[in-house]
């Protein structure tokens, strides 16, 4: 038998289809106006596990893209900086060739001078530049200027006040890059070589030899030896006089009795006792001495110590062994180190000290720049054969900020390869998001025209079915 | 039986045709009543009675009653269904609150992850910057409200339960009265025999009404009435209702008793049930779900901000952010284990590093204090603490502990490396012997008391006994039992001390002069302990130790350096430092020799750098130094637990927020490891942490673990809906089915009003013809 229908059943089902075409069709008027096919996690679960991960990859690869664009501006401000220093190596070359050509005068070469302490001050500018408020060459510690000068005892050097740490910043995914290169590996690079002791012609040579490593001074210093008074294996009659001595290390010593006499060093024999006398050694050099009379034994060795000095007198190391192979100088000018063998030392005098490959930047200027003014007063001569010698010295200073600005223009130019790769990936990651959530305008439109018309078929069905009665039909 | 024609069936058929009529009215006009089943008259022919011997004749028709067209069992399952629609439907409007609750995909906690995450990654190329550190600082403060948003209206929501649950018990002790009520009028209306339909009607409604709020199980009796009984309890029995009522059980959750029951009642489909599901299984699961996240998120921020370097170096004073509760109960607060001290974070056995920075001469001195929560009290700590030199630690009134410094001095937990390992026994200038491998020491083959001397140059060795009470156990003697009855006997002359588990003496008097040298002075025990017997000296120069960089292993190490011969940094040929870890095993060897410039900083290849200034090294007199190397300056969770320099405070998504002090000083947001203004170490851990797989949250990311939760909440509000769907389409079918049967047509009540109305007239008719008889036959006698 047909199942029996009803007004009631007609109504709930008419208005079943009227309701239902309704939802459907406000649901996709809300994803056509939204553009968005999910609005909420239940749209569709598994799609919207997939949205959160892709929206953080996309942000993130924003942030990269930020990054790269960061990273480049800043490398290429390092690199600008550079290039400037670069010029003014170039023309810190030129001066210096200039200089010791034969034909500059002293005034000549005081007015490069004022040059060169330009160009100084200059390349210490370029060292502590910034971008913003960070300072590009110090490392991590970039909030203050990673480079000062200082002038000490009348030797100038550079100290660097940064770090070896580097500002990494995330460039694309799991790549980092450095935003800086240490200033100290550009502008204080070094290749010591062995320390030299070198003769000017206005100093004795003292005998003192170099160990030639270990050291840590750079550019050039000067290292006195003065007599540091006798110890205890002198014989007890004789004492220091208060006149100079110009003779240091072991010393023979023979007394002769009636007439009392002492010869020094094979030297001729004086009469003893004597006050303050000045006795001479066979090769010349002399001790001040006061001697009471004999002793015995007559005849023997005893040692007069040396002070060596590197900073004019300010920290001095006394020399009693000579037969020590390396003996450790301190500089307190700049905290620097000088190993010294003593064994060949004999007499006090100085001895110019030359860091072989130590000249930086700055040492390498200040001391161009010393030479043209010669505080000193050296010879024309000594003034050309010394800046002549700093020639290769520029040369490093120079290829040392060349290799700097290499490094720091290869990685500028690795920023745009990683430009690319970061947009590739932002592009695709779109895409990837847009296919999850995005709605598909053009079958989500056919699909609201379809919804429309059953909806409207509906509404006219149930009129039409609704209206219908016996009750229109009698009479 | 008189005159014989019928009249009195003709009265019965009009009658009958009137009934009919009525019956259809009343159908036409109930046709949208809710829950009106349509009636029908229900006719008979009368009792004949015999005539003319064996002949019957009808009597006509006769009304045996007006009964309602119902299937019961089909009302049965329709109730039921009513049942599963409404906690169907009520599910369904849950989860889609909660779905709303948390607003994703387009503005949920996703986006605050992403935007603390991304404000981290902004500071981190440019750690000193005023406004990113802010940016992260608010970063930070828009998770904490969004989380607590979250937790405020769930908890809200599941707040709403107990009112709503009441509401719907109202309306149905409402229709229980009305039910009784009715079945006092069915009673006595039945009493007699009729059938009391429309009355049955309204209370079937009543009770369908019922059934979609809770389930109910109706038992008809014989006299008419039906007994309703929830859960077992009778709510309705006969002409009389019990009320029902809403309570709190003792796990806070609602509940619904009958009559003065005190348990509730157990109850399975409808609406009240769903609401109860939801608030005992649904919502608390979820919230749990958002409280693991924010627990953890702090926990491990925390971890990691609490050991960085704040902007504005290393601290002068920290107060704690949460105080230790008095759990004991005595009084005190600060005297119970750690462990009992009420810390929201539990605190581990493990160690906490400080590290103390002179601030004229910037050298750091790092201390460890060891933390057994079972053991050590947080006055035990204070102490400890104000134990370090420059440090003086304090347990507030309200349980806080507070650290100070003294004036120039300030401290910090960060793991950072300390820049001037060398405490002295590698490149100071006291003469220095050391021990050649780490302890523990088997000194088990000594007879104790056994000796040796110490002779300093000049006067008398000193003498130091060694008793077999000193050590644990003789075969294990530990560099710091060592240390300790060394340091009885040695007096002013020199001291001994334990570097990186090297037993170490050292002279008392520096210099090239100073020397020192060690003798056994009957037994063996200097070989036992590999102390060289050689006579060290002194020096005028200090060899000066640097380090910097930033650790980059995963685990807490102490490297210990040692050189492998005797000589001259960058002077010496082959001269070379060995670097061990804690385990003795060799991480690398650097070259100091000939090539070395001193000062160079040297790469040991985990982010370290060590440099060695000018000077000389002794292999021979065992020189050594250590390095603490640090991932993890915190491992016990002290600082975690009670939150000093918190990045987060709280400890769930209701409490949790940004630390307030970070809000007004932007300058102690903890970017770095070292003191370094461009340090971004800690930016780098936190960026870090994003990947990080937590073991409590499942082995997932923090956001990884969010996006399950929204999946299942996705998934649950789908299901929900599915769910709904089809029980509505069941309930409609079944209403279907129930309107084929009960429902009124009015077409069939037309027909059947026209059937009614012929019947009427053509009985009409049939007594008109009658009375014509009658007449005819009055007529005939006349």
């Amino acid at each position: 038998m047909p199942v029996r229908i009803t007004q009631g059943m007609m109504y709930a089902r008419a208005l079943d289809n009227v309701q239902s075409g309704l939802f459907r069709y406000t649901q996709l008027q809300q994803e056509v106006a939204s553009g968005r096919r999910i609005n909420r996690p239940s749209d569709d679960p598994a799609a919207a596990l997939r949205i959160l991960p892709l929206r953080n990859d996309l942000k993130d690869l924003g942030q990269l893209s930020n990054n790269v664009a960061l990273a480049r501006e800043t490398l290429n401000t390092g690199a600008a900086s550079l290039e400037d220093a670069s010029t003014v190596m170039a023309r810190v070359r030129e001066l210096t060739t200039q200089a010791s050509n034969g034909t500059m005068n002293a005034s000549d070469r005081r007015s490069i001078a004022a040059e060169v302490d330009q160009l100084l001050n200059q390349v210490l500018g370029i060292a502590n530049s910034q971008r913003g408020d960070r300072f590009l060459f110090g490392g991590t510690e970039n909030s203050s200027p990673p480079f000062s000068l200082q002038t000490v005892g009348g030797q100038t050097f550079a100290t660097y006040n940064g770090n070896q740490d580097s500002l990494e910043v995330d460039v694309a995914p799991g790549v980092s890059t450095a935003l800086n290169i240490p200033g100290d590996s550009i502008f204080m690079s070094r290749d010591r070589e062995a320390t030299v002791f070198f003769s000017d012609g206005s100093d004795t040579s003292t005998g003192a030899q170099p160990v030639g490593a270990g050291d840590t001074g750079v550019g050039f210093a000067q290292l006195d030896v003065t007599f540091g008074g006798l110890t205890n294996d002198a014989p007890s009659t004789v004492s220091d006089g208060s006149g100079a001595s110009t003779a240091v290390g072991e010393l023979s010593f023979t007394f002769t009795t009636g007439p009392d006499t002492l010869s020094i060093g094979g030297g001729p024999a004086i009469a003893i006792p004597a006050t303050d006398q000045e006795f001479t050694t066979a090769n010349g050099r002399t001790l001040n001495l006061t001697v009471t009379g004999p002793a015995t034994p007559a005849s023997g060795t005893f040692t007069a110590t040396a002070n060596m000095s590197l900073d004019g007198g300010a920290t001095v190391t006394n020399i009693s062994d000579f037969s020590k192979t390396s003996v450790q100088l301190n500089n307190s000018n700049d905290g620097s180190v000088l190993y010294v063998d003593p064994t060949n030392l004999a007499q006090t005098g100085s001895e110019n000290v030359r860091y072989s490959g130590t000249f930086d930047v700055f040492t390498t200027l200040a001391e161009l720049r010393d030479l043209l003014r010669n505080d000193k007063g050296l010879s024309d001569g000594q003034v050309r054969d010394r800046i002549a010698g700093l020639l290769p010295e520029v040369d490093n200073a120079h290829n040392s900020v060349l290799d700097g600005l290499r490094e720091i223009g290869f990685r500028s130019s690795s920023m745009d390869v990683l430009q690319n790769r970061v947009e590739g990936l932002r592009i695709s990651r779109t895409e990837s998001l847009s296919l999850v959530e995005d709605t598909d305008i053009a079958a989500s439109i056919l699909e609201l025209q379809r919804q429309d018309l059953s909806y409207q078929t509906a509404l006219q069905v149930s009129a039409r079915v609704l209206q219908t009665s016996l009750q229109g039909f009698l009479r | 039986m008189t005159f014989g024609f019928g009249l009195g069936a003709g009265l019965r058929a009009l009658s009958a045709a009137q009934l009919g009529m009525r019956t259809a009215g009343n159908n036409v006009a109930n046709a949208n009543t809710p829950g009106y089943s349509r009636q029908r008259i229900e006719l008979g022919s009368a009792l004949p009675f015999g005539v003319a011997g064996n002949l019957q004749l009808g009597t006509g028709v006769e009304v045996r009653g007006i009964s309602r067209l119902v299937d019961e069992g089909l009302e049965r399952r329709l109730q039921y269904q009513l049942g599963l629609v409404g906690a169907a439907e009520l599910d369904e409007r849950r989860f889609t609150e909660i779905e709303s609750i948390f607003g994703e995909p387009n503005n949920g906690l996703s986006t605050n992850f992403q935007g603390l995450f991304g404000a981290l990654d902004q500071l981190r190329t440019d750690p000193a910057d005023r406004s990113l550190r802010g940016g992260l600082i608010q970063a930070g403060k828009s998770i904490g409200q969004q989380f607590q948003l979250i937790s405020q209206r769930m908890s809200d929501l599941g707040g709403s339960t107990f009112p709503e649950v009441q509401g719907l018990v109202r309306i149905v002790n409402q229709r229980t009265e009305a039910i009784a009520a009715l079945n006092g009028q069915i009673m006595s209306a039945e009493a007699n025999g009729s059938d009391a339909n429309d009355l049955r009607d309204a209370r079937a409604q009543h009770i369908n009404e019922i059934g979609k709020l809770l389930d109910t199980r109706a038992i008809e009796r014989s006299s008419g009435s039906v007994d309703l009984l929830v859960g077992g309890n009778l709510v309705v029995a006969g002409n009389r209702a019990t009320q029902m009522r809403v309570g709190k059980d003792n796990d806070g959750n609602t509940e619904v008793l009958v009559g003065a029951n005190t348990s509730g009642s157990e109850i399975r489909e409808g609406k009240i049930a769903a609401l109860l599901r939801q608030e005992q299984n649904g919502l608390p699961a979820y919230m749990t779900r958002v409280d693991d996240l924010a627990y953890n998120t702090i926990l491990e921020w925390n971890r990691l901000h609490s050991t960085g370097m704040p902007g504005s170096g290393p601290f002068k004073s920290l107060t704690a952010a949460y105080g230790a509760v008095d759990g004991n109960g005595d009084g005190q607060i600060g005297d119970e284990f750690l462990s009992q001290a009420g810390f929201q974070f539990p605190v581990e056995q493990g160690e906490l590093y400080i590290s103390v920075t002179d601030e004229t001469s910037g050298e750091v001195t790092r201390s460890r204090i060891d933390i057994d929560p079972n053991s050590m009290s947080l006055n035990d700590l204070a102490a400890e603490i104000s134990n370090i030199d420059h440090l003086a630690a304090t347990v507030d009134p309200t349980g806080r502990l507070r650290i100070n410094s003294d004036s120039g001095y300030g401290f910090d937990f960060s793991p950072r490396l300390d820049p001037n390992p060398d405490g002295g026994t590698f490149g100071g200038i006291n003469a220095t012997v050391g021990s050649l491998s780490a302890g523990p020491y088997n000194l088990a083959a000594q007879t104790f008391p056994v000796q040796f001397t110490v002779d300093t140059g000049g006067g008398t060795p000193t003498t130091v006994q060694l008793e077999a009470s000193d050590f644990n156990s003789t075969s294990a003697a530990t560099t710091d039992e060592l240390v300790a009855a060394i340091n009885d006997d040695l007096g002013a002359v020199a001291t001994a001390q334990n570097v990186g588990g090297r037993l170490v003496i050292q002279g008392a008097v520096g210099g090239a002069s100073s020397e020192l040298t060690l003798t056994n002075s009957g037994g063996t025990v200097l070989d036992d302990l590999n102390l060289p017997t050689v006579t060290a000296f002194g020096r005028d120069n200090p060899l000066k130790v640097t380090v910097e960089g930033t650790y980059e292993g995963t685990e807490n190490d102490q490297f210990v350096f040692e050189p492998e011969i005797d000589g001259i940094i960058g002077q010496t040929d082959d001269l070379r430092v060995r670097v061990l870890d804690q385990q003795g095993n060799l991480v690398t060897t650097i070259n100091v020799g000939r090539d070395y410039e001193a000062g160079t900083p040297v790469d040991l290849g985990n982010g370290i750098r060590v440099s060695f200034g000018p000077g000389s090294v002794s292999a021979s007199a065992g020189q050594v130094f250590a390095l603490d190397a640090l991932n993890d300056s915190d491992t016990s969770d002290i600082l975690v637990a009670t939150g000093m320099n918190a990045f987060f405070l709280g400890s769930s998504a209701e409490d949790i927020e940004i630390n307030g002090d970070l809000l007004d000083n932007p300058d102690r947001l903890s970017a770095g490891i070292g003191s370094a203004s461009g340090d971004a170490g800690n930016l780098a851990r936190l960026v870090d942490l994003r990947n990080r797989d937590i073991s409590d949250l499942a082995a997932n990311t923090m956001e990884d673990f969010y996006a399950d939760l929204i999946g299942d909440i996705g998934f649950e509000t789908a299901a929900a809906r599915d769910t709904l769907e089809a029980q509505d389409q069941l309930l409609a079918q079944l209403q279907s089915d129930r309107e084929s049967i009960s429902g009124v047509n009015i077409d069939e009540e037309m027909v059947d009003m026209l059937k009614y109305q012929k019947s009427y007239e053509a009985a009409a008719r049939f007594i008109s013809v009658a009375q014509e008889m009658t007449d005819t036959l009055i007529n005939l006698g006349r």
